[in-house]
């Protein structure tokens, strides 16, 4: 749904604004790693996250861009889930490995996989924010509401999860249609829309974030435009 | 993690850039980055207070950065597009909470203008990501027709990869080129443009040796008052700041307080003549510097009011804003006065004059040291006298007299202070500081309060608003009044803490001839 795509070209919108960012591949597919030209491996004794601190910090990488920072994918990601589940405080791990990093970045972007899990569990206990990018087909609206309805039955506050729509195609009935029912059942919708365009595919080929390799494409103001948003109406600043 | 140190080599002279950067590709896959181009001006205050904290404050590109002298890194910085004068002026938010009591009410002066030319590399390992970045620098001074000040190499480690910077670094040490340990372009750059960091304080600079004659001392120190004096009347009549004037009348008050109390090492005549000249000179800037402190205590003024009435004041502020242009022009006429300039001429030669054979008045030829021992003990036994006579509900007139005596003490300290021990002369002043600073808050909330009531008469306008301004004024003057009351209340602790027995105890082991402080080679040094 473009989450991976999402990320990468926040995380960099935000380093370009001064932000010191740092941008986690939990993905054990490893796609942002791979945007960044860096190995997925991270240092043996961070794998599995089971505990935070310097193996953690030894493994991120710095980026081609000023401010921005990569803690890399690792294969050993797959079996997260399984790890977790045999530590203590199992549904916050992640804070351990997260809070002492808080104090180095201003902003720290978490790539998830698209699975509600432990993992899942352990990234909302830690994020301040859930951006959730939704293409408006009646198939991601219902994953949505199971989303919410988890979220609700896990006691977490969805007063912090926003929404935006992803890969929109305007010429699409179904689409418009989709997003008038969104924007009536559901609160903070951001308005900013990224469409359906080449130039995100393209990221994966020439492995740069939509406004280094196309900067005045549509797709790249449309970034833009959604950060700007999420500064003001996310972070209510500016 | 911690920050990762950047690298910075200097290239000597002439050094062949280009070819630098072939002999690196031959090693390193290099791609260069677009050409950079900033104008950066450096800015301080004329008494250098960034420069005192070893900060610099440096503009360019919209932004204004401070940064630590021999550091890269920005510890400050914010979004401006005007040229920064005043620190009010600027935006609020860390840098100038910051840069507010180091600066204060000094305007901020554009000391050199560079301009950076840069070239940033990056290093690209095998799958094309950036490794290690490096950047040339060329720094030129743009006013001197664009002087190359220096050439630098930076090597910027990228976070995960010290491998290929330590190489890097390695190459660039094999080609003979050096990191630059401690140095700063800001030195360069400010001894290019003919300044020299550091060389105003309002503060006295003098250097006296315990035998010097004691007409030759006085002379040391009045050319040294002088020389403040020059200084400060040009910027003046540039009106860039409130300072230049009070340093200039705060070397005018030494220099009459000299002719005053280092008495009878010149003749009587011109001795004379010289106190009423300054004593004019000190008068024709006196309501100037007044106004000043007005309205340079806008703000707090403001914050005295009760909230309904804080608008109703602006009355006030514009007319004292008016008469303060009116006593700048007065001022400016002084200085441009043909009597001014004949007083500044005839002092400079009478300083300037070599040393008669025969020393016609009476302590010319004396040792300094004992002439200042004994006027500083004579001056603090006669304070602590007249101190203990000012009872609980002290008179008005004799705590103004008492702070004139005060200073007067101070500025003799200040004059004779490298005769004596550094430390116990730092403990003295800042006792007598503390008395000081109490009996001033005093006099200048009286003399506010004074001035208020006789400026209620000449307020413009008639109606409800200008009543509402009346009331605002009064309302003033009883907050300064409340004010007063405070530091008249903490007076008698004040003093009594100057006049402890330690402090005297210290003032007599300095100032008497009891015992000998240091080697003296001063033969008629009694022990």
């Amino acid at each position: 749904v473009g989450k991976t795509a999402t990320a990468v070209n926040l995380a960099y919108l935000a380093a370009q604004t001064g932000l010191v960012t740092l941008i986690c591949d939990l993905d054990p597919q490893g796609s942002t790693t791979f945007y960044f030209r860096v190995k997925p491996k991270l240092k043996p004794k961070a794998r599995g996250f089971t505990k935070g601190g310097k193996p953690v910090a030894q493994s991120i990488k710095g980026t081609d861009y000023e401010n921005l920072d990569l803690l890399p994918a690792d294969f050993t990601h797959r079996n997260l889930d399984l790890t977790f589940n045999q530590l203590k405080r199992r549904k916050h791990r992640l804070n351990n490995v997260f809070e002492p990093l808080g104090e180095e970045y201003d902003l720290i972007v978490l790539d998830c996989p698209a699975m509600i899990n432990l993992v899942a569990e352990n990234i909302f206990n830690a994020a301040n924010y859930l951006l959730v990018p939704l293409i408006p087909t009646t198939l991601s609206v219902r994953t949505h509401r199971q989303l919410l309805s988890f979220l609700k039955e896990i006691r977490y506050d969805t007063d912090q999860v926003y929404t935006f729509f992803s890969m929109v195609d305007r010429r699409r009935k179904m689409h418009q249609d989709m997003m008038t029912v969104v924007l009536s059942d559901f609160d903070r919708v951001l308005q900013s829309v990224i469409p359906y365009a080449s130039q995100v595919e393209q990221m994966g080929l020439y492995r740069e974030p939509v406004p280094v390799l196309a900067p005045h494409s549509p797709a790249a103001k449309a970034y833009q435009a959604l950060w700007d948003e999420i500064q003001r109406e996310v972070f209510n600043e500016g | 993690v911690g920050f990762i140190k950047e690298q910075q080599f200097e290239l000597p002279e002439d050094y062949d850039q280009p070819h630098l950067i072939e002999q690196l590709a031959t090693d390193f896959s290099l791609e260069a980055g677009p050409a950079k181009v900033e104008k950066v001006a450096i800015y301080d205050t004329f008494d250098w207070r960034l420069y005192k904290k070893s900060l610099v404050l440096e503009g360019g590109g919209h932004r204004l950065r401070l940064r630590q002298l021999f550091d890269w890194e920005i510890s400050h910085s914010l979004e401006t597009k005007v040229q920064p004068v005043f620190v009010w002026d600027l935006p609020e938010g860390e840098l100038r909470a910051y840069l507010e009591p180091v600066i204060e009410m000094r305007a901020l002066l554009r000391l050199a203008q560079l301009q950076t030319n840069s070239t940033s590399y990056r290093v690209l390992n095998q799958a094309e990501k950036t490794v290690v970045r490096l950047t040339c620098e060329e720094v030129r001074l743009l006013d001197q027709d664009g002087v190359t000040l220096a050439t630098y190499v930076r090597v910027k480690p990228v976070k995960g990869y010290s491998k290929y910077d330590k190489r890097l670094v390695k190459r660039l040490e094999g080609l003979g080129l050096s990191t630059v340990a401690a140095d700063d372009v800001y030195f360069k750059a400010l001894a290019t443009a003919g300044k020299t960091s550091g060389d105003y304080s309002s503060k006295l600079e003098i250097q006296l040796t315990p035998a010097m004659g004691a007409a030759e001392a006085t002379k040391v120190i009045l050319r040294f008052l002088l020389g403040v004096i020059k200084v400060n009347e040009g910027y003046i009549k540039q009106d860039i700041d409130t300072e230049f004037l009070h340093d200039f009348r705060v070397a005018v008050r030494r220099t009459r307080a000299a002719l005053t109390q280092i008495r009878a090492v010149f003749p009587e005549e011109p001795t004379q003549r010289f106190k009423t000249d300054f004593a004019y000179i000190g008068q024709f800037s006196n309501r100037l510097r007044d106004l000043d402190v007005y309205l340079l205590n806008e703000h707090s003024y403001r914050a005295m009011l009760p909230a309904p009435l804080d608008r109703d004041i602006e009355p006030l502020f514009e007319l004292l804003r008016q008469k303060r242009s009116e006593a700048w022009q007065d001022v400016i006429n002084g200085l441009n006065s043909e009597r001014y300039v004949a007083i500044r001429q005839d002092w400079e030669m009478f300083l300037n004059e070599p040393p008669a054979d025969a020393q016609t008045a009476l302590n010319a030829g004396r040792p300094i040291i004992d002439l200042a021992q004994e006027r500083i003990y004579k001056h603090y036994r006669r304070i602590v006298k007249f101190g203990q006579d000012i009872s609980e509900d002290a008179e008005e007139k004799k705590l103004h007299a008492l702070r004139i005596e005060c200073k007067t003490l101070r500025y003799l300290i200040e004059f004779f202070a490298s005769l004596f021990p550094a430390i116990e002369i730092a403990l003295l002043t800042r006792q007598l500081k503390k008395l000081q600073d109490n009996l001033g808050e005093f006099n200048d909330l009286c003399v506010q309060q004074e001035y208020l009531l006789s400026l209620a008469a000449e307020l413009p306008g008639e109606g409800p608003p200008a009543r509402r301004t009346i009331l605002a004024v009064g309302s003033l003057i009883g907050a300064l009044d409340d004010k007063k009351q405070q530091v008249k209340g903490a007076f008698a602790q004040t003093f009594t803490d100057f006049v402890a027995p330690a402090t005297q105890q210290l003032v007599k082991a300095l100032f008497t001839c009891q015992r000998k402080r240091r080697p003296c080679d001063n033969p008629g040094f009694v022990q």
